[in-house]
């Protein structure tokens, strides 16, 4: 099921967020990307850098990090296979937050310089880019929305809903059954709950008969349920054809 | 490293931790034990006089070590 080729990974997502054609796709074949694995729980980008490259995920679960003063960490945004998660950093020179790998992952580095040769060549490739970045903003606001003022059950069914449907519409998961071979601090992190708390919710939400899980997979057995537990609705996504 | 157990609950009605937690010893169990607390009370904490949330912490052998709880009180005044 694994894609064949980088490129692939790439196209697959802004084919589902964009309208980018076919001359669009053999340009992005044509992208130098060079791929690297990581350990999880790896910084690949720190505050303050200055990367001369984004990287697009190819394999694997990434969260965008920031530490509070006393060494909190908040996870602010998950991202899966297709996406570019700093892509902002095309445009913002000096990192402001940090991209960690959450599981074992594989990333797809791409020149800045390579980038904008192809934004000025190509508008719709620019324009698909730019949506990419778009959607990303529209999920944190989403997140802020989800830690700030849900209740920790919802939020937990939320974010599952969220990565479920994100890897189904790049193509990952053909139904409700995903490996997320994420901690429970992460997911801690990442909903602002003590780990304590992310158990209770996972065990609510076994025990009200919408998710069953075998280690770190999660199957969705009431899809429609866990939509309305975790007020999940898909227009924050903005993807072409939300067919889930 | 051993694996502790965070049941947690309301009244009679608890939640069992059947994943754990990892922690160090006895002190890192009481401050995990005691952030899930707090969530718990501003998840579960209903109005209702004397209503009690807790979290029960279990060893690997299945002993209850450690029990942390917060009650609340509503007195009428006058």
């Amino acid at each position: 099921m694994s894609p064949t080729s980088s490129s692939d990974v790439l196209i697959r997502k802004l084919l589902s967020i964009s309208d980018v054609r076919q001359t669009d796709i053999d340009v992005l074949k044509s992208i130098p990307i060079q791929e690297k694995d990581f350990l999880a729980n790896y910084d690949l980008v720190r505050e303050g850098d200055r990367p001369v490259s984004s990287f697009v995920v190819l394999d694997g679960l990434l969260g965008s990090t920031k530490h509070t003063g006393d060494g909190k960490r908040q996870i602010t945004s998950f991202f899966v296979a297709g996406d570019i998660p700093d892509l902002h950093g095309l445009h913002l020179s000096v990192m402001d937050c940090n991209f960690s790998t959450l599981t074992p992952a594989r990333m797809g580095f791409i020149r800045h310089d390579a980038l904008r040769a192809i934004c000025e060549q190509h508008p719709r490739i620019a324009t698909a880019f730019w949506r990419s970045t778009l959607i990303d903003a529209a999920i944190y606001r989403e997140w802020v929305t989800n830690v700030g003022r849900r209740e920790a059950y919802t939020r937990m069914a939320h974010i599952l809903c969220e990565l479920i449907f994100r890897l189904r519409s790049v193509g990952r998961i053909q139904d409700h059954v995903a490996d997320l071979p994420i901690t429970q601090a992460a997911l801690g992190d990442a909903l602002g709950l003590s780990t304590v708390h992310v158990n209770r919710m996972l065990q609510e939400l076994r025990r009200r008969g919408l998710i069953a899980t075998t280690g770190s997979r999660v199957h969705v057995l009431d899809w429609l349920g866990l939509t309305h537990a975790g007020d999940f609705d898909t227009t924050y996504l903005h993807q072409r054809n939300p067919a889930v | 490293m051993a694996r502790f157990f965070f049941d947690s609950g309301e009244h009679d009605v608890v939640i069992k931790d059947q994943i754990g937690i990892e922690c160090a010893g006895l002190e890192e169990v009481r401050r995990v034990g005691f952030e899930g607390l707090i969530d718990l009370t501003r998840d579960a904490l209903a109005e209702v006089d004397g209503q009690q949330v807790f979290v029960e912490v279990r060893n690997e052998n299945g002993d209850r070590i450690l029990r942390l709880s917060i009650s609340l009180q509503i007195k009428l005044m006058r």
